[in-house]
Formats: structure tokens, C-alpha cells, sequence
């Protein structure tokens, strides 16, 4: 993209900041609008891009491409970040394919006996499991699996009181384990791709956070919700009978492709974790190695491979898409250099202690009332046009917080809103003032921990 | 990306109810008649061979009733009160001539089976000769009759109970296939759900339920060294041809069944037509 060559004139950078916060406060009001997130931004994606032609502001032309190839390329296809729409489309096929072979119920339910039904260990056991599943999939997937089985379990075992505290405290953990790799969350990965910053690099570094933060999180959510071990051996006795119902098997169709998903998954993550080290394949990218993984699977359900591409979330892949669109134009009209001079001054000069916490807590409360990714994505541009090194605690700042403020609201991240959808839908009653009061001690203890965390360690 | 619903599903699917299984032992037993008292002991002995050799029938204490001992329901139900029987033998239609008509239990009976806990043996009655041929000779294949079998561990507890060492238990479970058609009609009104794949899927889920316990019974069974053999019979059909046509293929010597529902003061729903029309065998009622 050819940067923009004119002076663009103050009143239209304001024009088009307000337009960037009117979209932000839609998604914020998704809800209440009725309105899906890919149409909400769609509008506004049309919107600034006609707009910002009729004003000049968009370098229409042709690409240059190595070797010296001219293409013609629509702008708004261009403005799209396809290394990250790839890996979101090819994790989430893989994944979808991969909850087919029983994989994931098995190992939930194997945990599930394995606590013999103790409301406690069955709180630590799927708290655990949250955390990974959610750094090794996706936190919404994590929260719908670990959440589902929650709901069944400690319906299983007549402990339908301890839903709210069991869903609550996995919504948070999902934001933590959100936090674990580079793959994660998009944050992680719009920040990361930024950034350069490696898997390995990413797991080093954000490991020790996550967990004690995990270990926290646990501790602090089995005091304030009651959640006890067993007393006595009659509820042993009644528990493990319960639990001994569970029949991990029930899910696996076929043994071969059960085993044949397993060693994919681990393949996977592998072959992610070491892209940008391995040759040939870093040239082509992780988003290539996701979408070559899905392909792989697909080819057990190869006759009925529409199904999958029907449950992938378009609403989130148009939403990125249009978003992308969005913040080339906020880019082309100079809005992100305005909100950067906010940024710089908001960071101080160099590194100094006050600039790291104040963006990270700034990026917690942003992407508290509204989606994450926008503000990720923003930040990234504006951090590289500073040319802030990888390596500064800065980028990290963004992770953090874009990641912990999804623990302050039930809107604040997508796995957060799904934890309150499966509290509604089993009857229990949580409003988002509720959410915010019984989330407060660990959300501000969390950001807390991260802020200490970003200043000493990275 | 799953949705919240398929994943439920999924762990829902994989919860079975494991059969718990419990020693059943009849220690007093309590004969109800409308006979003169040696048509009544004649009955009450017949009783007693018919359930001779079972788990503590022998040692059983026995004490039969004839028909000038209780006067109306409320005299039966206080010799009841008094006996504390932990089974009840007797027949359809007390006190009355409506035997001759194959169309009711008779109000002693009706009262029976929906007021007091204990299980009540209905026998075919003493003056009619609709008894089957095999009938009453002996317990080596007793069948347990049910539209849900899952989690019914008193149902199959009694079945074990009165199966005779060696003999057959026979675990059923018919799924009604009209009403399961009824519904397929519906969905297959319904442009969002896919009627082949419904029907298909449906169909397995309701069969494999009662499958999976059954599956737990046989394994419980023979963990508890219970001496029988356990068949499985869960199928789509119509109940009473159904069962009447095993009645007389297999030669059914006992139906054990529930009649109690918790929803209602009436017979449970599929109770009430087996208990009227099948008369040629004994009925163990719970």
C-alpha cells in the first residue's frame, strides 16, 4: 500500500474519528441493536470507503508485486490482512473437524471421572482444562466445550447450585488461557504477526503469567462461590456412581480417526509453533499451516466437507474483514496518527514505567465495553508506525490488556458472552451489573498481577 | 465454530443410567381373595407353586385372605395396613362377576396398584379359564415390559427376583412407532430440520438408550453371580400385539411392570391396557 502522499485536513481526520468512535460504540451496543458484528462494521467498512474516495483520500492503483508483476487489486481487498483471516478459517475448520473424533469429549470426560465427582477437584480439573483448551483451540470453543460439560456434570451429580460460580470462573479462565500462545486470540495474533514476535517466544513469555494467574483465579473462585470437597464417604460413594454414568467412548465413531485427530492436533500445534523456523514452510506463513491442517482433516468427511464450511462463523470472518477495510481508511484519513500522538503521549517517552501500565490499563478498559480486536488491530498500526521494537514491553502491554479487559464486563469478550448465554439458558439469573460485581476481584486482581508482570519480567 | 446446543449434546449423549442392583427378598406374603376358604387356600397354594423355589418364597411367611375377611376397599386396604405384606397375590375383579368380561381390573384391584407400595402379583383369575397353557407351571422366562426402561433398576430387580435360576429375563423395551411416525410428520414439516436425518438419528438415539442399559444389567447381573440369562428385545412397535405375540411365541411365564406415575392419580399409560388385556399369564405390577 502506497502511503498517502497529501496533507489531510484536520476537519476530515475529525470527521472520520468520529465515525471509527460511532462504530465502536455500535459494537459495544451489539445487543441492544439487534445487529450482527459483520454487518454493524460492514456499514461502517462501505461507508468510510466511499467516503474516503470521494475525498481523495484512498491511493487508488496498481500493485507491484516481487518481481515486478503489476496487479490489479480492488482496495478493499488489498486492506485485508489475509495471513490472520487464513489462520482463523483454518483453525476453526481444523477444530470443528477435530470435535468430530471424540477427541475433546474424551479427554473432558476422562477428567470428569477422574474426580470421582468432587466438586472441587472437578472445579480445578475443568479450570485447568479451560485453560488449555482455550490457548490450544480458541476461547470460545473452550468456553462452549468446558461449559457444556460443566452443565451436564453438575447435573449429573444434583449440584445445579454451583453452575453460576463453575461457568463464571471458566469465562474468566478462558481470557487467561486466551493469554497462553500466539494462536490463542486474534489479539495475540494481530499483535504477534506485528510484532515479530515467535510462538515459542510468546509461550516463554506469557507462560508464567498464566499460571498463576490460573492458580489464583481457581483459588479465589472456589472460596467466594463455596465450592467444597466432598464430606463424607456416602457422597463419595454417590458421586463416584454418578460420574461412573460417563461413558468417554460414546463420542468416538471410529477408533482410527479418533487416534489419526490426536496425532493431528499435536501435529499441529508443533507445526505452528515452529512456522517461523521451519524453511519453506515460514515463507508460506502460519495462516498456510492452518488452512493445509483443515484440508488434511477434511479429507475423513470429504463427502460431506459443505457441512463444515456451513458451521464456519462467517460473522466473525466478514467482520474482520470489513474491519480490516475500516482501519485502512482510518489509516489513509490520518485518524490512527492523531490517536497515536494520544498514544505517545499517553506511553511517555522511551519506556517508562507509568507509559507500559497506563496503556495496558487504557487497553483493559477499552476492550472492556467493546470488542478487542479493534483495538488491537489499531494499536498494532499505530505501535509499528512508531516503530516501537518487538521486543518492548509495549506490545505486551496491548496482550495483556486487550485480553484481561474481556474479564470486566459479560460484552467484553466473546467467551465471556457465551459463559452468560449458558448461565441464562440453564435458568439462573445474572445481570450485567451482577457481572460485573461478582467479577471485579479477580478481573482487577488479574490486571493487577499483569501490570507487575509486564513491568518486572518483560 | 460448535455451537453451544451440538456440544450439550454430545455430553448428554454419553451419560448412561447404570443398572444399581439390589437383592429382592419377599419374607410375608399376603393372598387377597373373594373365594370361600378352601377355594381360597386351593388359590393360595397355587400361588405358593407358582412362586416355590424363588428367592425366599420358600421361607416365606404366607397368610391368605378369603372373601368374608374384608369388607370393601377400606377393610382391604386395613388388613393390608396390618399384614405389611411385602407382596400381594391376587386377581382381577374382587367381590364381583366383571371376570367374565375382559375390559377391567375391577375397583379393588384399581385401588391396589395406585395406593400402597407394595408389588402386587395378579394372577390369571381362579374361575375363568383364560390361563395360556404354559401358564403357572413355572418362572424360566419372565419378561420386563416397559416404554423406558432407563434408570428402572426396581423394574429389573424384580424380574431377577422371579426368574428361576437358570431361566430367561427378558429386558423389553417397544418404542411406540405411531407416535414416533406422528412426530416425524411434524418435522417433516419443518423446512429447517432435515426429515431423513431426523428420522435416522432419532430413531438410534431412542433405541440406544435402553440398549446401553441393558448392556449395564447383564454386567451387574453377572458381577452379582445372578444365575439367568438376560435378553435384550428393544425394538419399534405396537405394545400389545407385540406383547401378545411374545407371550405366545416365547412362552411368557411372568410380565413384571410398572403402574405408578408420579404425574397422576390414574395407571401409568401403557400399565393399564397390558394389565385389562393380558390375562393369560401372571403380571408382577410395581
Amino acid at each position: 500500500m502506497e502511503p498517502n502522499p497529501h496533507h489531510v485536513p484536520l476537519g476530515i481526520t475529525l470527521l472520520f474519528t468520529a465515525l471509527l468512535t460511532a462504530m465502536i460504540i455500535a459494537l459495544a451496543l451489539e445487543e441492544k441493536l439487534h445487529a450482527r458484528k459483520s454487518v454493524i462494521v460492514g456499514v461502517f467498512a462501505i461507508g468510510c470507503l466511499l467516503l474516503g474516495s470521494a475525498l481523495g483520500l484512498m491511493p487508488f492503483g496498481d500493485i507491484i508485486l516481487p518481481g515486478g508483476h503489476q496487479l490489479h487489486m480492488p482496495i478493499y481487498i488489498e486492506a485485508v490482512d489475509w495471513e490472520v483471516i487464513a489462520i482463523i478459517v483454518g483453525s476453526s475448520l481444523f477444530v470443528d473437524v477435530t470435535l468430530r473424533s471424540g477427541l475433546f469429549s474424551w479427554v473432558a470426560i476422562k477428567l470428569t471421572k477422574a474426580s470421582a465427582g468432587d466438586p472441587l477437584k472437578l472445579l480445578w480439573y475443568y479450570g485447568v482444562m479451560t485453560v488449555m483448551f482455550s490457548a490450544a483451540l480458541n476461547n470460545v470453543t473452550a468456553m462452549i466445550i468446558v461449559g457444556s460439560l460443566s452443565v451436564v456434570s453438575l447435573e449429573r451429580l444434583e449440584r445445579h447450585h454451583l453452575l453460576l460460580g463453575f461457568l463464571l470462573i471458566e469465562g474468566l479462565l478462558t481470557n487467561i488461557g486466551g493469554l497462553l500462545t500466539l494462536i490463542s486470540s486474534v489479539p495475540n495474533i494481530i499483535v504477534g504477526n506485528a510484532a515479530s514476535i515467535g510462538f515459542v517466544e510468546f509461550f516463554l513469555k506469557s507462560s508464567p503469567y498464566v499460571l498463576v494467574a490460573t492458580v489464583f483465579t481457581l483459588w479465589l473462585g472456589a472460596r467466594l462461590f463455596g465450592i467444597h470437597g466432598l464430606r463424607d464417604e456416602a457422597e463419595r460413594t454417590k458421586a463416584t456412581t454418578l460420574v461412573a454414568g460417563f461413558d468417554e467412548n460414546d463420542g468416538i465413531h471410529s477408533r482410527g480417526f479418533f487416534r489419526f485427530a490426536a496425532f493431528a492436533l499435536v501435529a499441529f500445534i508443533l507445526a505452528i509453533a515452529t512456522t517461523s523456523i521451519t524453511p519453506v514452510v515460514r515463507d508460506l506463513g502460519m495462516g498456510f499451516v492452518a488452512m493445509g491442517f483443515a484440508v488434511m482433516m477434511l479429507i475423513r468427511y470429504k463427502s460431506e466437507a459443505d457441512q463444515f464450511f456451513k458451521a464456519v462463523d462467517w460473522d466473525l470472518i466478514l467482520f474482520f474483514m470489513s474491519l480490516f477495510v475500516v482501519i485502512n481508511v482510518m489509516e489513509h484519513a490520518e485518524v490512527l496518527t492523531l490517536i497515536g500522538s494520544g498514544v505517545r503521549w499517553l506511553i511517555g517517552a522511551g519506556q517508562s514505567v507509568g507509559g507500559v501500565a497506563s496503556l495496558l490499563l487504557s487497553s483493559a478498559l477499552f476492550s472492556s465495553v467493546t470488542d478487542n480486536i479493534p483495538l488491537a488491530a489499531m494499536l498494532a498500526k499505530i505501535l509499528a508506525a512508531q516503530q516501537i521494537p518487538g521486543e518492548s514491553s509495549l506490545w505486551w502491554a496491548v496482550v495483556f490488556g486487550a485480553n484481561l479487559g474481556g474479564n470486566i464486563t459479560p460484552i467484553g469478550s466473546a467467551s465471556t458472552l457465551v459463559a452468560v448465554t449458558l448461565i441464562h439458558k440453564h435458568g439462573l439469573s445474572l445481570s450485567f451489573g451482577g457481572f460485573v460485581r461478582k467479577a471485579a476481584p479477580y478481573a482487577l486482581a488479574q490486571i493487577a498481577l499483569a501490570v507487575g508482570y509486564v513491568l518486572v519480567v518483560l | 465454530m460448535p455451537r453451544i446446543d451440538q456440544v450439550e449434546s454430545v455430553f448428554r449423549s454419553a451419560v448412561r443410567d447404570i443398572f444399581i442392583y439390589q437383592r429382592v427378598r419377599f419374607q410375608r406374603i399376603l393372598v387377597l381373595t373373594d373365594l370361600d376358604v378352601d377355594k381360597a387356600t386351593g388359590f393360595g397354594a397355587a400361588c405358593r407353586a407358582f412362586l416355590s423355589n424363588d428367592d425366599g418364597g420358600d421361607s416365606a411367611e404366607w397368610r391368605t385372605l378369603h372373601g368374608d375377611e374384608f369388607n370393601g376397599i377400606d377393610g382391604m386396604l386395613g388388613q393390608i395396613e396390618q399384614q405389611r405384606p411385602d407382596l400381594i397375590c391376587t386377581y382381577r375383579n374382587l367381590h364381583s362377576r366383571a371376570w367374565r368380561y375382559p375390559h377391567s381390573l375391577g375397583m379393588y384391584l384399581d385401588v391396589l396398584l395406585q395406593d400402597i407400595d407394595t408389588p402386587v402379583l395378579v394372577m390369571p383369575h381362579p374361575e375363568a379359564n383364560y390361563a395360556a397353557e404354559h401358564a403357572l407351571r413355572d418362572r424360566d422366562t419372565v419378561m420386563v415390559v416397559t416404554d423406558h426402561l432407563n434408570g428402572q433398576h426396581q423394574l429389573v430387580n424384580h424380574g431377577a427376583a422371579l426368574t428361576e435360576a437358570g431361566g430367561s429375563l427378558i429386558l423389553s423395551h417397544i418404542e411406540d412407532e405411531r407416535i414416533f411416525e406422528r412426530y416425524i410428520e411434524a418435522i417433516g414439516k419443518i423446512d429447517t430440520i432435515d426429515t431423513d436425518n431426523a428420522r435416522e438419528r432419532l430413531r438410534h438415539q431412542l433405541l440406544k438408550e435402553p440398549s446401553n442399559y441393558i448392556a449395564s444389567c447383564i454386567a451387574r447381573l453377572a458381577a452379582a453371580d445372578v444365575e439367568l440369562s438376560v435378553e435384550a428385545l428393544v425394538t419399534f412397535g405396537r405394545h400389545l400385539p407385540e406383547y401378545k405375540s411374545l407371550i405366545r411365541s416365547r412362552h411368557i411365564d411372568l410380565l413384571v411392570m410398572n403402574a405408578k406415575d408420579d404425574d397422576q392419580l390414574a395407571m401409568h399409560g401403557l400399565a393399564y391396557p397390558l394389565a385389562v388385556e393380558l390375562r393369560q399369564i401372571p403380571l408382577l405390577v410395581l
